[in-house]
């Protein structure tokens, strides 16, 4: 959605401009100079620019009304609708998990898509999130605004710290840093800090307050919401996605979205025009880790439980995977990536009508990665994209 | 005072100095090319001034100010800009992109935190690119992927990148390596034509003497990281030294 929708718009664009150019272009040959270029046209640039900002706004717009649509249709056709929602087997909490680890993914792209750094540690950044949140449900306060205000700003905290170590270095050393950090913090958490974290029973007591006081999470939405979402838990997650694609989008948008892609294909060449580029990757990683953060604390008020293995490397591995097999570098893809991802884990594994590959249900994960990353190198994402096109082509052959 | 100075600039590699007690001044709005044989240090030089490298003596002074301790993209905010000896590109970004970030980087700073501002507030950039663009004829092929440029092409989009910096003073090394005679005679116009419309500063690093002695304002000769010989085009020609350590005794 980000870079393809973006296109059409981004053409009238050039043709507002190109104007401009023709315009400029001809008094320069009368008056023989550079200098009057910028005057020239100021008044036309004014104008270009103007437009430029509605069609932005408009563009904006879009992503976020057809996220709020996909949101709002997706627990009803995976969980109750006719004939879909039996070939999928869905049910409403696999619906908000996989909303849950779609939030983790896109905001993992921004590290790993946007500006090219592969991070091998973003358990870490989730699975303190998560602790934040139980930990403060236990101990401060239930509410679930608040737990999540609570898991960001933890994360966001231990983000900068990792960043600022695991950032010294460039390319697999870099992996490798945040992989160690995010393994040092998994074992504190599993002996040393087990009388905060419980463990390898993990966090229990996890209590989840009523929303604003006076929703409960679980229960159903009235009427035609109760429908299409179901749970007030589902709607309250649904929020913070649309939130989330929001700001990714605003963030790709501004001038930081261009800088990562500069640094993801010419970091020397990024730093030699002039661009703190040291900044701008720890940037990169803490907004990354913002989102891992929100993501985490979102788990645990779904799961009202936090697992150790939420700190392990190998959670660390699957929003990876996530990220690749939904096509790295594109807003939305690393959501199909979880989706997809968590169907096989939990529908493919849990057996009839599947018990015949159930055992096998990684070798069946494998086997998609696979498939995708070697036949759709830009993962499902691309996959979409190059269908549109060529429904696109047909039609214009018409 | 001088718009760069450089003071005693020694780099040593190991046992190799490859910049020896280098003083140098380039006054503002003046062509310099600092010519010499393989190995003399020229790039070496280049390096220490973009901040690239750390020199392992002396000082850099750049508008009455002391670089020495300063990151390259704080150099290149203060006025410095370099155009590298091979095309130094976003390869999968459009070629206005290419511009459009180095634009970006010269209006907006070398970092903010404003990543829920759109950049199309950021107005004087998309003025800034078409306006590079044209300058190195490269605005109607903007649309185009910059690594599916022709060579010569994706040269030319490189100095491209170093002049929407904005740069007081502009380092080229070897900016025609590689091109045809076409190609080198088209961008040799190119760094005429911008120098004198933007009063740029520009110090060039060339083997192509043709274009040495027509261009220069003034000639640096280093040999080994000494500058051997230095004055202007007529003076180096019929510098003795110069033509025994660099020319090997051959008449020019
Ligand atoms: N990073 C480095 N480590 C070790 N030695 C180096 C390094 N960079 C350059 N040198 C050496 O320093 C000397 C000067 O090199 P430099 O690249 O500055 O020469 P140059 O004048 O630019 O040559 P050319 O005309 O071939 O580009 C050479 O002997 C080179 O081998
Ligand atoms: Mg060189």
């Amino acid at each position: 959605m980000s870079d393809e929708s973006a296109n059409p718009a981004d053409r009238t664009e050039t043709a507002t401009t190109v104007d401009t150019a023709d315009a400029a272009d001809t008094t320069e040959t009368e008056a023989d100079g550079g200098e009057t270029l910028g005057g020239a046209s100021s008044a036309s640039t004014v104008a270009s620019l103007q437009a430029r900002w509605e069609s932005a706004r408009d563009r904006e717009l879009t992503v976020i009304g057809l996220t709020i649509v996909g949101v709002s249709l997706f627990p009803y056709l995976f969980a109750r609708a006719p004939v879909v929602s039996d070939l999928l087997q869905g049910y409403q909490e696999l619906a908000s998990l996989m909303l849950v680890w779609g939030i983790f993914a896109i905001g993992f792209d921004i590290l790993l898509g946007r500006t090219g750094l592969l991070s091998f540690g973003h358990a870490a950044l989730w699975g303190t999130g998560a602790y934040a949140a139980g930990w403060a449900s236990a101990n401060i306060t239930t509410f679930p605004l608040l737990l999540v205000a609570i898991g960001v700003v933890t994360a966001v905290f231990l983000s900068v710290v990792l960043g600022w170590l695991s950032l010294r270095r460039g390319g697999i050393y870099f992996a490798i840093l945040t992989l160690a950090f995010a393994q040092m913090i998994y074992y504190m958490a599993s002996a040393p800090l087990a009388f905060i974290t419980g463990g390898d029973n993990g966090l229990t007591g996890v209590e989840i307050g009523s929303l604003l006081g006076v929703f409960d999470l679980g229960t159903e939405l009235p009427s035609v919401a109760g429908t299409l979402l179901g749970t007030w838990r589902y709607a309250f997650i649904g929020a913070f996605l649309v939130l989330s694609v929001t700001a990714i989008y605003r963030i790709l948008n501004s001038p930081y979205g261009i800088v990562f892609q500069a640094i993801r294909e010419n970091e020397q060449r990024a730093e030699f025009v002039g661009f703190n580029v040291w900044r701008y990757k720890l940037a990169a990683f803490v907004l990354s880790g913002t989102f891992a953060g929100l993501a985490g604390a979102l788990f645990t008020i779904h799961g009202q439980y936090v697992p150790l293995s939420s700190l392990y490397w190998q959670t660390s591995g699957e929003v990876v995977i996530m990220t690749v097999l939904g096509g790295v570098g594109s807003l939305l893809g690393p959501l199909f990536g979880a989706g997809i991802y968590l169907w096989v884990e939990y529908i493919v594994s849990g057996g009839y009508p599947f018990d015949w590959i159930a055992p096998y249900w990684l070798l069946v994960l494998g086997l998609v990665f696979v498939t995708v990353v070697v036949l759709f190198p830009e993962g499902i994402w691309g996959l979409v994209g190059d269908l549109r096109d060529r429904v696109a082509t047909r039609l214009e052959e018409r | 005072m001088a718009l760069l100075e450089t003071q005693g600039l020694t780099k040593r590699f190991g046992g190799l100095t490859a910049t020896d007690d280098v003083d140098l001044a380039i006054e503002e709005g003046e062509r310099v090319s600092v010519i010499g044989p393989n190995g003399a240090g020229k790039t070496t030089l280049i390096n220490q001034i973009t901040r690239l490298l750390d020199p392992s003596e002396g000082d850099i002074v750049f508008k009455n100010e002391s670089i020495l301790q300063t990151e390259p993209h704080e150099v290149v905010q203060r006025g410095i800009s370099k155009s590298f000896q091979t095309a130094s590109i976003f390869p999968e970004l459009t070629v206005e992109e290419n511009a459009e970030i180095a634009a970006l980087g010269a209006e907006h700073g070398s970092f903010r935190l404003n990543f829920f501002r759109h950049r199309n507030r950021y107005g004087g950039v998309s003025e800034a690119t078409r306006r590079t663009l044209e300058a190195v004829s490269l605005w109607e092929q903007r649309d185009m992927e910059a690594s599916a440029l022709p060579y010569g092409d994706k040269r030319r989009l490189e100095i491209g990148i170093a002049l929407a910096s904005e740069p007081d003073l502009l380092l080229m090394d070897e900016p025609t390596a590689g091109m045809s005679p076409e190609e080198t005679n088209a961008t040799v116009s190119l760094i005429d034509e911008v120098q004198e419309d933007l009063g740029l500063t520009l110090v060039l690093i060339e083997h192509d003497m043709e274009i040495v002695f027509d261009f220069s304002d003034r000639i640096v000769v280093l040999n080994r990281g000494r500058v051997i010989a230095e004055g202007t085009p007529g003076e180096i020609q019929d510098d003795p030294d110069v033509q025994e350590a660099y020319l090997g005794g051959v008449e020019l």
